[in-house]
Order: C-alpha cells, then sequence, then structure tokens
C-alpha cells in the first residue's frame, strides 16, 4: 500500500468509526445502559474470546437497531473471564461498581460463574451462557447454557438403538464438569439397557493416551463418551483414530465443537458423535439467516461460528426478551419476568423454566467437511437444577 | 505373550525414542552449553508449523520437514549470535531473555495462523501387522527414523573430530581455545544443532499430537525431567533419562492410571534433584 492511499484509508476508516459511535447517541434520546461481557480473552479458553466478542456485538447491534433494552440503547463492555475466579471477579466488580453496569452476560466457566454469583448476589442480572454441568439455582441468575440431562437424555436412548451400542467407556478431563455429567450418563446408560465398562478421569496434561486406548480396547466397549476438553480431546481422538478403534467403536462427546473437530482431522473422526445446543452446520433458516449476518458483518476471514461463541448471542436476545417483559432494568422485575420467558434465536425456540432455558439439542456426527445434524431433539429440558 | 503385552511393549518403546528425540535439543544447549533456553519448546512448536505451511502449500510432508530445520536452524543461529553470546556471563539474565522470546514466538505464531488447533494428515497412514499386533504405521517409521538417527549421532559424536573438538570445548573451554579450537563457533554449532533437532522433532511429532501456538510448553518440562534424572552433558546420561522416566510413565499409566503416572514422573524428579542432583550419568 502506499503512504498516501494508506494515510486517506486510516481517515476515512477512522471518520467511519466516529460516526459509528455518533450514531446511537443522535438515535436514541436516553442514556445508554451499559452491559458488561465476560468472555475468556486469555488463557486455555481464549480461544473462543474472539468469535464470542464478535456474536456480542452482532447482538448488541441488532438489538440497538430494535430500540434496545426498555428503550435505551446497549453500550458493550467486555472484560476477560479467562484469568482466575478472583481475577475475573474483580474485573466484573469494576464494571458494576466502577462503570454503573447494569446486566452482566457471561461465557466462561464453572469456577468463574461461582465467583461472579458471590459478587452479585442477586443485585445484577446474570446469564450464564457456556455448557455445564448442572446445578445452578442463585438468585438474579439465569442459564442458557446446556447442562448434561439435555445433551445426555434423549441422544443417549437414541444413538444406542441406532448404532446398537451396549458398552459404553467414559474418559474426561479430571474436574467437576466431567464428573457430573458421568454421573447423569451412567443413568441414561442403564436405563438405555446397557453398561458402563470403563470410567476414567485424566489430569489436563495428559498428552500421551497409550494406556487409556489399550484399557479401552481391553474392556470389549462399543461406545465412548468423552468429556476431555480442548487440546486433550484433540490428543485422544487423534490417537484413537490411529489405533484402528474409530471404525469398531463410537465415540460421542458433548463438547467437541468445530474448532476441536479441526484439530482431530476429518480422517481421524470417523463414527464421531457431538451433542450440542448449536452447530455452525444447522440448516434451519434462522441459523443460516445469523450466519449470514455474521459474516456480512465480520468478513470472510472472521474466526469461525461455533456452540460457545453463538451462546453469547442467545444471552444477549434473553436480557432484551427480559427488559422488554419487566419494561425496566430493575434485577427483580427482570428475575420474575424471566420465568416463562420464550424466544427465538439460530438454535430454535427457548423457553425460560426454573432459571433454565428449555431448548432444542442437536446430534451431529462428523463427515464431509465437518459436523452434520442427524437428529433434533425438541425442546429439551434442562432436568432439576433447583433444589428447592 | 498375549497382544496388549506386547502392544504395551511396543508404546514403551515409542514413548522412551520420542521423549529421547525431544529431549535431545536441550540436552545439547542447556546439558553441553549450560545455556538455560525457555524458548526450547517454542522451537518445536515452529516445526511443527512448518508441517502446517507445507501441507497449505501442498508440497510434499519432506519439504516441510527441511523448512523446519532450515527456519529453525537459521532462527538458532540469530538468537546465538545476538542473545545468548552477548549474555553469555549471565545465566539469570539469559533465562528472563530466552523466556521472554518464547513469549514473542508464541505470540507471533499466533498472530500468523491464530490460536485454533491445526491438523496435519499422516503421510503414513493406517496400521502394519508386527509381532500379531496392529501398531499405527506411522509410529512404526518414526521409531525407526529415530533409532537410526540417534545411532549415527552417537558415532558422529564418539568417532568425528568434529565431535571430538566439541567435548572438548565443553569438558575445558580455556584449554581447548588454547590449542586452536574456535570455542565460540562450537559454542554457535552446538546451539544451532540444538535447536534444530528440536525443530526437527516438532515436525516429526506434528501429524501425531494437537499442534496449536501453546504446545511447546509441555515438551520443554518433560524434556527437563529426563535432563535431571539423566544428567547433564552427556548422551548416555540422555537415553537413560529418557528411558526412566518414559517407562515410568508407561508402566504406571497402564497398571495404575494416568494421574498416578505424572506423579510418579514428579516424585521420581525431585527425588533426583534433592538426593542426586547431577542425575545418573553427568559429565558437568
Amino acid at each position: 500500500m502506499k503512504r498516501r492511499s494508506f494515510i486517506q484509508n486510516s481517515l476515512a476508516l477512522g471518520s467511519l468509526v466516529g460516526a459509528d459511535l455518533l450514531l446511537p447517541h443522535l438515535a436514541f434520546a436516553a442514556s445508554p445502559v451499559k452491559v458488561g461481557l465476560m468472555i475468556p480473552m486469555s488463557g486455555p479458553a481464549g480461544l473462543f474470546g474472539p468469535s464470542s466478542k464478535n456474536c456480542g456485538e452482532l447482538a448488541v447491534a441488532e438489538i440497538n437497531a430494535r430500540g434496545g433494552l426498555a428503550g435505551r440503547p446497549i453500550e458493550l463492555i467486555i472484560s476477560d473471564a479467562g484469568v482466575p475466579p478472583a481475577e475475573a471477579s474483580q474485573g466484573a466488580l469494576k464494571l458494576w461498581k466502577g462503570q454503573q453496569v447494569e446486566a452482566f452476560v457471561g461465557m466462561h466457566d464453572s469456577a468463574v460463574r461461582g465467583a461472579l454469583v458471590g459478587v452479585f448476589k442477586g443485585q445484577v442480572p446474570y446469564i450464564y451462557t457456556s455448557t455445564y454441568e448442572g446445578g445452578e439455582c442463585s438468585p438474579g441468575t439465569q442459564v442458557l447454557a446446556e447442562t448434561p440431562t439435555q445433551q445426555l437424555e434423549p441422544v443417549i436412548p437414541w444413538l444406542s438403538k441406532e448404532r446398537k451400542l451396549k458398552n459404553w467407556y467414559l474418559i474426561g478431563n479430571d474436574y467437576n464438569w466431567p464428573r457430573d455429567t458421568n454421573a447423569k450418563a451412567k443413568q441414561y446408560i442403564a436405563s438405555a439397557g446397557g453398561k458402563v465398562v470403563g470410567e476414567e478421569y485424566l489430569p489436563f496434561t495428559t498428552d500421551n493416551f497409550d494406556a487409556n486406548l489399550a484399557k479401552i480396547k481391553a474392556s470389549g466397549a462399543d461406545a465412548v463418551l468423552i468429556t476431555l476438553v480442548g487440546g486433550a480431546s484433540v490428543g485422544f481422538n487423534r490417537a484413537f483414530a490411529s489405533f484402528g478403534l474409530a471404525d469398531k467403536v463410537t465415540r460421542l462427546g458433548t463438547l467437541i465443537e468445530e474448532n476441536t473437530l479441526g484439530g482431530i482431522g476429518m480422517q481421524n473422526a470417523a463414527n464421531l458423535y457431538s451433542s450440542s445446543g448449536y452447530f455452525a452446520s444447522i440448516d434451519t433458516p434462522a441459523a443460516i439467516d445469523f450466519a449470514k449476518r455474521y459474516g456480512a458483518k465480520f468478513g470472510a476471514q472472521a474466526p469461525a461460528l461455533n456452540a460457545l461463541a453463538q451462546s453469547v448471542y442467545d444471552g444477549f436476545l434473553l436480557l432484551e426478551a427480559m427488559a422488554k417483559k419487566s419494561g425496566s432494568m430493575d434485577p427483580k422485575k427482570m428475575e420474575t419476568a424471566a420465568e416463562g420467558i420464550r424466544f427465538s434465536s439460530p438454535r430454535g425456540d427457548t423457553t425460560m423454566h426454573q432459571r433454565h432455558g428449555k431448548k432444542d439439542i442437536y446430534l451431529a456426527k462428523a463427515e464431509g467437511n465437518g459436523f452434520k445434524v442427524v437428529k433434533v431433539f425438541k425442546q429439551v429440558d434442562a432436568g432439576k437444577n433447583c433444589k428447592a | 505373550m498375549d497382544s496388549s503385552t506386547i502392544t504395551l511393549l511396543l508404546n514403551l518403546v515409542y514413548h522412551v525414542l520420542v521423549l529421547s528425540l525431544v529431549a535431545l535439543g536441550l540436552g545439547m544447549v542447556f546439558g553441553m552449553l549450560g545455556v538455560m533456553n525457555m524458548a526450547q519448546g517454542e522451537f518445536l512448536t515452529l516445526g511443527a508449523y512448518a508441517m502446517v505451511v507445507a501441507q497449505r502449500m501442498q508440497i510434499a510432508a519432506g519439504w516441510g520437514i527441511l523448512m523446519a530445520i532450515l527456519v529453525t536452524a537459521t532462527l538458532g543461529y540469530l538468537i546465538e549470535r545476538w542473545l545468548v553470546r552477548p549474555l553469555q556471563t549471565r545465566p539469570l539474565d539469559t533465562l528472563l531473555a530466552t523466556w521472554g522470546l518464547s513469549l514473542l514466538v508464541r505470540k507471533g505464531i499466533e498472530a500468523v495462523f491464530g490460536r485454533q488447533y491445526q491438523n496435519i494428515t499422516q503421510q503414513i497412514g493406517g496400521s502394519t501387522q508386527i509381532f500379531s499386533v496392529d501398531y499405527p504405521s506411522y509410529r512404526l517409521a518414526l521409531m525407526l527414523a529415530i533409532v537410526c538417527g540417534l545411532l549415527m549421532l552417537c558415532l558422529w559424536y564418539k568417532h568425528s573430530t568434529a565431535g571430538t573438538r566439541l567435548k572438548a570445548s565443553v569438558a575445558n573451554p580455556v584449554l581447548a581455545q588454547a590449542i586452536g579450537i574456535d570455542v565460540k563457533r562450537q559454542a554457535c554449532m552446538a546451539f544451532v544443532c540444538g535447536v534444530a533437532c528440536t525443530g526437527l522433532a516438532g515436525a516429526l511429532l506434528a501429524p501425531l499430537v494437537r499442534v496449536e501456538p501453546l504446545m511447546g510448553m509441555d515438551y520443554l518440562l518433560g524434556s527437563f525431567f529426563v535432563l535431571v534424572v539423566g544428567g547433564l552433558g552427556s548422551l548416555s546420561g540422555l537415553f537413560a533419562g529418557a528411558g526412566i522416566i518414559g517407562s515410568t510413565q508407561v508402566l504406571v499409566s497402564t497398571m495404575l492410571d494416568q494421574t498416578y503416572g505424572y506423579l510418579a514422573v514428579l516424585t521420581l524428579s525431585i527425588g533426583f534433584l534433592w538426593l542426586r542432583p547431577h542425575g545418573l550419568l553427568s559429565n558437568r
């Protein structure tokens, strides 16, 4: 690029950005409502930061074009949730008390959620959106995340019948999400007439899966439920295929999204299934249109859509619906309004019940260039998450 | 012997060989030159990403391996000349500087390739029957290549003049200088060979492991354990360390589970640091 044209372009870009910042203020007379978005911008999950940020920005732009939250435009403020819980809650506290943020949307791990719930104490609306182990029922908190009940209760019986699976091997990383998921999975496997032939939890540092693969082979398993995350899932699945297990043993994962599949590689993904509330390849008109809008706003080179990032978009839709129904940003009123809300998103319809979303669950098989949805389970309940 | 025992033995040999290959680079740089190169793992990452580039350009994997060696060797030369040599007498600063370098390389890779996992296709797919069990062909080829490579290296190190010169510069730099060996050049060569070796390891392992910008860190730690147990400065120490660490991990992981396998490796390393700080076979 020539220097002059570079300067011209920069100036043009600058004025565009300026106009972008000014426009909402011209369009809305009311003062903006600040919404905090807690997403991992660093750490192991930082991979999902850029796509999550994009989904948040897309949601805010669209909601503002529709009139904002209770008549006020949203001003988006992002804080890093890819840090230790204490640090993340410090960041949230700064937004809440320092910058007068009036609501939070969060896509991060459960440890950070625990810390945030402790800080907010129900005094500011908080919507949690990433896949988790279930059981969150704190005041002020709404959960759009898929629970193990949603991802497995309908899926295990269907897949067992479809592929004639009897002997399940459970393997996951060693923390509460895989353990709680497997506790549920055992019930569903038993009621589908199958049995669990092995259960293992690996440290995050594991990069050699030979010992586990030998055990799986010896156990006579015909199905493996995978709750390994990120790099561990990539390494395990690659080794699984190289030892020739892929043709004989069916794999089911509840956190294998597009990016993990990319690392596993299609050549290593025979008979690999994934259960989730969203895939980039869902071919409903709403999902296709969403992908188109995402592409139009962020360009063809934008970070690819995935279930975790897309959940942020749904988080903002729920916030919009809560503000609309209660007619305010008052935490108590919004909380009361949340129960029974029904909204449509690229995932399909979601109905709020007991702080959780009842929604469609997709089962996809790795095929061709990516995931192909093979079965949709309509309006799956999140299960019992509140003790009372 | 039943098939699961044979598979276990093959896994054990594979693991020990890979560990030797990965630790070899650090063994040269840290073990011989005493340069604690915190960026050693990043050279492995660079080697793996050379394969990513080769795959994108749709050229043969062999070119990727060559690219891995060339890129890491060139970078190694520049680093030795402008970073390691000026800090030669300040080990703590070397540690900090190379740590900074590792961050820089990681972020650089992130900027160019993004943080997502990369998928590298195995050139030798499928499995081969050996001792009546099916074992991944690529692993078998890799094991063979490592054995040949290490054998050649041992012979060269033991019998060539260049190897003797290198040994002399490591054992007594002042005396070596006095009899006309260019010690600085020897050090530079050892550093470049060390990082290129790690780059090569990255390229060879890329089709088997997860490839992402942070992958190098695990290998730095693993190599360090090998050197702690085996001792610094000798090839036999390196193999002893890789043998002990590798087989402990594989055997304990198979008999108990992975958590205990990792625990055993850590305990062993701490034990060695405490009771036998120079390792089993040390030259320094």
